[in-house]
């Protein structure tokens, strides 16, 4: 990005709530238990009850009665952005989201249906919720979203590729605002991905979790939640020492003295703490850890621009998987 | 382009049905040839339909079977397509690296390495855990961005858009979007597909594959054929171009993209959103419609897609329909969804460059609206630009409009 873009609003939707608040104390999120799909363990996992207010407020629209879990968690947060900001026309919106493992849910139903009854048996009202742009596609129907709108993939970092694309809307003159979401969903045999990788290290616990994470993002104003000052994306690793070059590189890139947030889970936890030994870290709530992949990456920048201790504040996404980006985010002077 | 920089394409490259490189796959289409045949990479017994257009995997240079076999299908077309693209536009050393070490990719895939995710599910399901993590680790569409800088010798910012159909649009419009905004000098765009046992019977769960030929903007047209493929460009601004020295193939003037909310799964029957995007595309290139000499159409010949561009061309060009050639060449090579938009970008630019224009086979009785403007048989190119346009699931719009160079 060459202009730092300013955030307007945001919206959460994640197992504490739709409130603000919620992200503040994890302790408060309610736990479930689940066992792995292939049956090897149980393993604590924070869900949202779709049944519950405000969230059940979209069950009912005629685009989402069918939807996966994943369009509900979107479009709850991406709505409040838009309630919090009458002002601005939903119209001349543009939207992009970010998702690691997007329509789990629905694909792997789709999927099973289709080993277990036969090819022919395939569901056709499943298959059009596995495409990963179909909830993107239903939050825009219903809440009138007339921008562009675009549905990017990639691991928890790609909440960075999805704040670059945003900014890149607004600097280019496309349109003056841009909603950056980042939204999952919980299925059980994410729980035998992450363990069959040895993705739950037991000196580093966390609870999966699900949900959705929005902020609206529009050129420098003064008036402003926060600012996102600099982005830093592509420092890409294939090993566990490639990560830790990845992660040196991406710090590297911004001002030493800035505080940073405390972000890392799982296996590339013990990385960041090596890496970031030597510059003061923040943890902006209380509880145990918990990691929403690309809702969590929105989170986290939420909590960072509602924070008021730190003109600025450096957010790491942790990328698991392939990449390590981190955002500047600054407060209004 | 009325930008601060113009954005210019040094290189191109493709592996499809029809062939593994861009020049092979080019002379057959306009030969008129169809890569449709029985479907045998994946399982397909029992669906509705069983036909398709499978791609031959290239050989892998340099690379030992053992890595090839970790490689999902996805991974070994997109790596010999992006390396013909980097070799087109002179950035790899001779032992085949990146002359950039620093190099920004733009790139689209719907179904990413789905096959280790279906794998992976059947070993869980039958109580098999020896293979998990390696399945698991191949699947996501950042392992095969992390395959193409693994083994071309490059790293940097990359974006996986995934906009259903459009994406491969999207994502070359992306890049000509970082390159005007001067966030980068050059970036590798494009986009990957292999089909899959889970898209593949989506599609025939939908009924939307066709039994017989598919035959874009027929009367008769009774559905799409799957392909599988990928397509990369080179796009750079024209300083950087410049300054190295590279030879300049082809210009990208413009891009549009809209969304269309009428519905998930069948665009607005009156165009009117695809007609936007184009006409942003052709706003941003400073053109006219009747500047347009080809137009490569989605045309994935079911009966919505087909009647909704009708629409749209209808409204662009109005009564000068008839002085654009018009044509799918989803007949010839298959719906190769993620990958469609870059590999038709890539005929785009083969158009431009050779003045040829490929002909739309298989549709003997057109519909009315483009009777007049189907291209045929040993057409050629007599307007100054070529329009590439793409709709997708979840109403993704998206168009190109190329010049040459």
């Amino acid at each position: 990005m060459k202009n730092p873009a300013s955030i307007l609003s945001f919206g959460i939707s994640c197992p504490g709530g739709t409130a603000p608040d919620a992200l503040a104390d994890l302790s408060k999120w309610p736990v479930e238990s689940v066992p792995e799909a292939g049956g090897r363990a149980l393993r604590e996992v924070a869900r949202i009850n779709l049944a519950a207010e405000p969230v059940n407020r979209w069950r009912m629209k005629p685009r989402l009665r069918r939807a996966s879990p994943i369009s509900h968690h979107l479009i709850e947060a991406i709505a409040q952005t838009l309630e919090s900001r009458p002002d601005i026309n939903p119209a001349r919106v543009g939207v992009v989201g970010a998702f690691f493992f997007g329509c789990l849910e629905y694909s792997v139903k789709f999927f099973k249906g289709l080993s277990a009854e036969g090819r022919r048996f395939a569901s056709p009202v499943l298959f059009p919720e596995t495409v990963v742009n179909t909830p993107l596609s239903h939050v825009v129907a219903e809440l009138g979203i007339g921008g562009p709108v675009y549905s990017q993939a990639g691991d928890t970092s790609c909440w960075v590729s999805a704040l670059r694309t945003a900014c890149l809307w607004i600097e280019n003159g496309d349109i003056d605002h841009v909603i950056a979401a980042g939204a999952e969903e919980f299925e059980p045999h994410l729980l035998d991905a992450f363990h069959s990788l040895r993705w739950f290290p037991a000196n580093h616990p966390f609870r999966i979790a699900e949900g959705a994470g929005a902020i609206l993002i529009g050129r420098h104003t003064p008036n402003a939640i926060a600012h996102i000052t600099r982005l830093a994306d592509g420092h890409t690793f294939r090993s566990r020492a490639q990560a830790r070059v990845a992660g040196a590189e991406c710090l590297a890139e911004f001002d030493p003295g800035i505080p940073v947030l405390d972000t890392a889970t799982g296996w590339l936890a013990p990385t960041a703490q090596s890496l970031l030994q030597n510059r003061r870290t923040e943890r902006l709530y209380t509880g145990p850890r918990h990691e929403g992949f690309t809702a969590s990456s929105a989170w986290h920048t939420i909590q960072a621009a509602r924070q008021r201790q730190h003109p600025r504040l450096l957010v790491p996404h942790w990328g698991l998987s392939q990449n390590i980006s981190a955002v500047e985010i600054s407060l209004p002077t | 382009m009325n930008s601060r920089e113009e954005v210019v394409i040094t290189g191109w490259g493709c592996v499809s049905p029809l062939g593994v490189d861009a020049p092979s796959t080019w002379n057959a289409l306009l030969r008129g040839d169809s890569a449709r045949g029985e479907i045998s990479c994946i399982p397909v017994e029992g669906c509705r339909v069983t036909q398709g257009a499978e791609a031959c995997l290239p050989a892998l240079e340099g690379v030992v079977n053992k890595e090839v076999s970790r490689l999902s299908r996805a991974s070994r077309l997109a790596i010999p397509a992006a390396r013909q693209a980097m070799a087109d536009a002179e950035i790899l050393t001779p032992n085949g690296r990146s002359l950039f070490k620093r190099l920004e990719l733009s790139i689209s895939t719907t179904a990413c390495g789905m096959e280790h995710g279906e794998n992976f599910l059947r070993d869980i399901w039958s109580g098999n855990s020896r293979h998990l993590a390696s399945r698991i680790s191949r699947y996501p569409a950042h392992q095969q961005i992390g395959d193409l800088q693994q083994h071309l010798g490059f790293s940097g910012p990359s974006m996986i858009v995934s906009n259903a159909c459009a994406s491969g649009a999207n994502a070359i419009g992306h890049a000509a979007d970082l390159l005007r905004a001067g966030f980068t000098d050059i970036v590798l765009a494009g986009g990957y597909e292999a089909l899959c046992e889970l898209v593949f019977c989506g599609f025939d769960s939908l009924q939307a594959l066709t039994p017989e030929v598919c035959k874009p903007f027929d009367i008769h047209r009774r559905g799409l054929m799957l392909g599988e493929g990928a397509a990369f460009l080179v796009l750079e601004t024209q300083t950087h171009a410049r300054r190295r020295g590279a030879p300049i193939k082809g210009r990208l003037a413009g891009y549009g993209h809209t969304t269309d909310t009428h519905h998930i799964t069948q665009p607005d029957p009156t165009g009117a959103p695809l007609e936007a995007a184009i006409q942003h595309a052709l706003r941003q290139a400073a053109l006219e419609p009747a500047d347009i000499g080809y137009l490569n159409a989605h045309g994935t010949a079911t009966v919505f897609n087909d009647g909704a561009e009708a629409a749209a061309f209808t409204r662009v060009f109005k009564d000068k329909i008839s002085h654009v050639r018009i044509g799918s060449t989803k007949a010839a090579i298959g719906h190769t969804l993620g990958a469609a938009g870059s590999l038709e970008a890539v005929f785009a630019l083969e158009c431009l460059r050779s003045g040829d224009i490929p002909p739309q086979i298989n549709t003997t009785h057109p519909i009315e609206e483009l009777a007049a403007s189907l291209a045929r048989p040993g057409d050629k190119l007599a307007r100054p630009a070529v329009l590439s346009v793409n709709l997708g699931f979840g109403g993704s719009n998206a168009a190109l409009v190329f010049t040459a160079a």
